[in-house]
């Protein structure tokens, strides 16, 4: 093997690590170890002078390890990998010590600081000496793609995916399409017809031939990784008919279920007959009259909202297209019955989106009348006396005023918020991802990757992530399918070269690696009697490697002999 | 006990002239930027809630509509063009209607036709029988002295007569407003020696409209014009209405004129006549925030304001110029549109002349009655008010 040499160079950061760190006592020190042919500081080493610096570096000197002692490798290690594969060596073949945020940033003894970072830098000097050359390896991208749920979000996803000329299998539970949406009647706030919106997506479907269609399906069964899922399909009928699709990525758009207004006992939901949820006054609207249950026409409509949202004893979040909703609701009953009074029941108006605002303050102009409650302070709905020329009374402190008011009502409407579906743990657990505690799913990062989940191939949209009006599941759903065209674009995926290996004459074939393995990577081979890793699944977190009672596992680029050096590189003390 | 709220009173209103209190989402703007809005009367926020909630008693009983001079800083600065100046406004009006134990204010605020029709109708019965008063026991020729058409000791009859059907109202309608505001709109024990620390503030108010000079807006720092002239209105009206009542025959002696009553005349003629034209041109001309919505009964009451000060002039210089037949008809034209105009203003927004200085004498007694209270208790009785 060629003799290791090692550059190595201590970043200033500015003044970041310099102020804290005696970066010259560093380089010293670092300089003096041996193998290390030359070490360096610099004022910024992410900038482009450092990488060039490293770069001429590594022709001139004919380095072949390197060590970055500078942030954290999260920040930066990508930089410099690609300034050693610039300069024609093996990216594999460096190191990053992070003496910034795991020391200059929480330390004030210069003293001390720069004894820890010579041997944060002494262990990265020590441990690189130990890498290998790795190679990543590619894997074909399957072209087709697998929709789960049949909503706006599912049926946008699948247009967008086929539309470009690929397969897409749409999953739905239900014997139609629509979802949720196909229970409504405007949308707010610029009163477009849903059924417009959704009949249109269902033609489209019906007459795009790339669009396999599955209703009254679920998927039971995903193997695979990403490019190469397989999929089962079971049909929910009699039929019990299973058909398995070879499957590139999945868009997991299954929805939202309402929350159940007979939870909240202060709104006599079930009991009072003229108390109804939101999706029951769509189911009127859609019929077109809007009346009590005794057939008559309502003069005091109240809306109250926030029902199961923003409380402490139901969900805290905000269900996020209520509020524009209610106001929907003001309009329409408005409109159809002028001489009605409408009484909007709220906590904190949420006009946030596009022409909401707007849409507000035309409400206001219809002399909608906006009464606020306490967030953890319901409103009580009881039955009104004779004397009262109503159907009910609200009671409730109404904070604007700071009076305890009664609210008169013929017939009240609760605007139910949206809650994770039943089902969504078993969707989790089919498809691999994780779940938040109110059972959305996680996304792999809630601002950057905002449809990506932790595992590839597995892509989120719409009101399964969490609540959500339509435009921005929309958003969602044409965001996957970018993601998604631009991997089958490049046809084939490479998968990074850190992953663990299964030694297999050494493995016992225990299988204690496949149910620790968080991303179900570890197979097992019945046959041979031994696990074995799907390389394009593992995430290298090194569990297996930990848990194997044989030694068979070895994490690539973490190998015992690795970590073991850098650690004691890491304790022996500075002379 | 919880309080109904009544969501149709907001519609009442509109009438009244309140037509954008719905659009107003009690951000607090208007009550932050008035200079007569203090922790006690929180007004013109606290008033706009009441009304669009629709309570009906809390409203009846407030005294807020009566400390607000209406200078407009409430509404320019509103972000929702919720007019608070204009509602507090229309409140006024309501309430002259609800003190108003008749029932004759409500209709005329509610219908222009009503009101008109009734000054009419009374415009008429006081020409017939002042034309037939006159043609009876006068000469159309003889102005004063023997035979006069209208004689001066006649006139003062009548105007006793007629002002002390006014004044009778007034007091009825005022003695309400007490018990509406002070008995049951008061939420703590008013001691009765209050009224008599506070009695100034009747006076000093009803002479100076010193509160109104605290007023400012954009164009008036602090609101001079407007104060200064609608001060120079209401004095040259009661000192017009006093010469009236009292020195009648002072006034009309013969063709001398008596300084000493007359110089007052003219005193209070250019107040009113400045005053009228500066009012009605704001109103034609929209030109200040709070002269951009006229109600019906403002229209009414400029109108009316202008002929009287027009044919009271133009009476007096016909007499002078010894166009004695002229005169006569002028005067009794001067005099039907000057009996409505004081029968009416029981009903209409000149009952605010005695309403506003009550009001503002009304709130400082309450006022410190609500703070005594709060010192001897520790407890903050704003909050329950």
């Amino acid at each position: 093997m060629e003799k290791c040499r090692i550059g190595v160079y201590i970043c200033m950061c500015g003044t970041n690590i310099a102020k804290i760190v005696d970066v010259d006592a560093v380089v010293d020190y670092i300089s003096k170890l041996p193998n290390v042919v030359l070490a360096r500081t610099y004022k910024y080493m992410c900038s482009n002078p450092g990488q060039e610096m490293i770069v001429q570096d590594i022709k001139e000197n004919k380095l072949n390890r390197l060590v970055v002692a500078a942030c954290s490798p999260s920040m930066h290690e990508r930089t410099f990998r690609a300034a050693l594969r610039k300069a024609g060596i093996n990216q594999y073949l460096f190191e990053m010590a992070n003496i910034r945020e795991q020391c200059s940033w929480v330390h004030d003894d210069i003293k001390e600081a720069t004894e820890k970072a010579m041997a944060l830098t002494r262990a990265a000097v020590r441990r690189v000496e130990l890498h290998e050359s790795l190679e990543s390896m590619t894997v074909d991208m399957c072209p087709q793609s697998l929709v789960i749920g049949g909503g706006i979000a599912g049926m946008t996803a699948a247009l967008e995916l086929a539309d470009a000329g690929h397969v897409v299998h749409l999953v739905e539970k239900n014997n139609h399409l629509g979802g949720n949406l196909a229970r409504v009647d405007l949308t707010a706030p610029y009163l477009y017809s849903a059924r417009d919106l959704v009949t249109e997506r269902i033609t489209r479907i019906h007459n795009n031939k790339q669009v396999h269609l599955y209703l009254n399906s679920k998927v039971t069964g995903l193997t695979g990784f990403v490019g190469n899922f397989t999929a089962t399909l079971a049909e929910q009928n009699g039929s019990k008919k299973q058909n398995e699709v070879k499957i590139g990525n999945v868009v997991v758009c299954t929805g939202y279920k309402e929350f159940d207004a007979s939870r909240i006992t202060h709104y006599g939901y079930g009991k009072l007959p003229n108390v109804i949820t939101s999706f029951e006054l769509e189911r009127m609207i859609r019929t077109g009259r809007i009346e009590t249950k005794e057939g008559k026409i309502p003069k005091y409509v109240a809306i109250i909202h926030c029902v199961g949202s923003r409380s402490l004893e139901f969900h805290a979040y905000c269900s996020r297209v209520c509020c524009m909703t209610a106001l929907k609701y003001a309009h329409e009953i408005k409109s159809a019955n002028p001489g009605c009074y409408i009484s909007d029941v709220y906590i904190d108006m949420h006009a946030f989106g596009k022409g909401h605002e707007d849409f507000y303050r035309r409400s206001s102009e219809a002399k909608t009348l906006f009464l606020m409650y306490e967030k953890n302070e319901r409103p009580v709905i009881r039955r009104a006396g004779p004397k009262d020329k109503c159907e009910m009374l609200i009671e409730v402190n109404e904070k604007l005023s700071g009076e305890t008011i009664e609210i008169p009502a013929d017939l009240i409407i609760l605007m139910v918020g949206m809650e994770a579906r039943e089902d969504s743990g078993e969707v989790a657990r089919l498809v691999n991802i994780s779940q938040d505690k109110e059972g959305w799913f996680i996304e792999s990062h809630p601002k950057l990757e905002p449809v990506a989940t932790t595992t590839d191939g597995i892509f989120i949209a719409g009101t399964c992530v969490a609540p959500k009006d339509i435009p921005d599941t929309v958003a969602q759903a044409r965001a996957t399918a970018a993601r998604i065209l631009a991997k089958i674009s490049k046809g084939k995926i490479e998968v990074d070269a850190v992953y663990s290996e299964v030694n297999e004459d050494v493995c016992s074939g225990c299988r204690f690696c496949n149910n620790l393995c968080p991303f179900s990577a570890i197979e097992y081979n019945e046959e041979k009697k031994h696990s074995h890793v799907i390389s394009a699944l593992c995430k290298a977190c090194g569990v297996c490697v930990a848990a194997c009672p044989s030694s068979a596992i070895k994490g690539r680029h973490f190998t015992d002999s690795q970590i073991l050096v850098q650690i004691d590189g890491l304790l022996d003390p500075v002379q | 006990m919880a309080i109904r709220i009544n969501p149709q009173l907001i519609d009442v209103l509109d009438r009244f002239g309140a037509e954008d209190v719905q659009l107003c989402y009690q951000c607090g703007d208007c009550t932050t930027v008035c200079h007569h809005a203090d922790e006690v009367f929180a007004f013109p926020r606290k008033s706009m809630r009441q009304l669009q909630m629709g309570l009906e008693q809390k409203i009846e009983t407030a005294l807020e509509p009566w400390l607000c001079y209406y200078c407009g800083q409430c509404s320019e600065q509103c972000p929702r063009e919720a007019d608070p100046g204009e509602t507090m406004m229309s409140l006024r009006r309501w309430l002259i209607g609800r003190y108003d134990f008749t029932g004759i204010a409500k209709q005329f605020f509610k219908s222009r036709v009503t009101e008109i029709l009734a000054v009419v109708g009374v415009a008429v019965l006081t020409g017939l029988f002042l034309f037939y008063y006159g043609f009876t026991r006068g000469n159309i020729n003889v102005y004063d002295g023997e035979g006069a058409f209208l004689p001066s000791d006649f006139i003062h009859r009548f105007d006793l007569i007629i002002g002390s059907v006014m004044l009778l109202f007034v007091i009825i309608n005022a003695a309400r407003m007490w018990y509406f505001t002070m008995i049951m709109g008061s939420k703590v024990a008013i001691p009765w020696w209050l009224y008599i620390k506070h009695i100034l503030v009747l006076p000093w108010q009803f002479f100076t409209q010193k509160r109104y000079a605290k007023c400012e807006n954009e164009r008036d720092k602090p609101i001079f014009m407007p104060w200064i002239i609608h001060l120079g209105l209401m004095l040259g009206y009661l000192i017009m209405l006093l010469l009236v009542m009292v020195f009648i025959e002072q006034l009309q002696t013969g063709p001398a004129i008596n300084w000493k009553v007359h110089i007052f005349g003219y005193l209070a003629t250019i107040g009113l006549t400045i005053g009228t034209i500066y009012f009605i041109r704001s109103r034609l001309s929209k030109n200040y925030v709070q002269y951009k919505k006229s109600h019906g009964t403002d229209w009414v009451f400029v109108t009316m304001l202008f002929i009287i000060v027009v044919t009271g002039i133009a009476q007096h210089i016909l007499h002078r110029v010894g166009l004695f037949e002229s005169a006569n008809v002028m005067y009794v034209v001067h005099l039907m549109v000057v009996v409505p105009w004081l029968l009416r203003m029981p009903f209409s927004k000149w009952a605010h002349l005695v309403y506003r200085p009550l009001g503002m004498y009304f709130a400082a007694i309450q006022k410190e009655a609500i703070l005594r209270q709060e010192a001897i208790s520790g407890t903050f009785a704003i909050s329950i008010k």
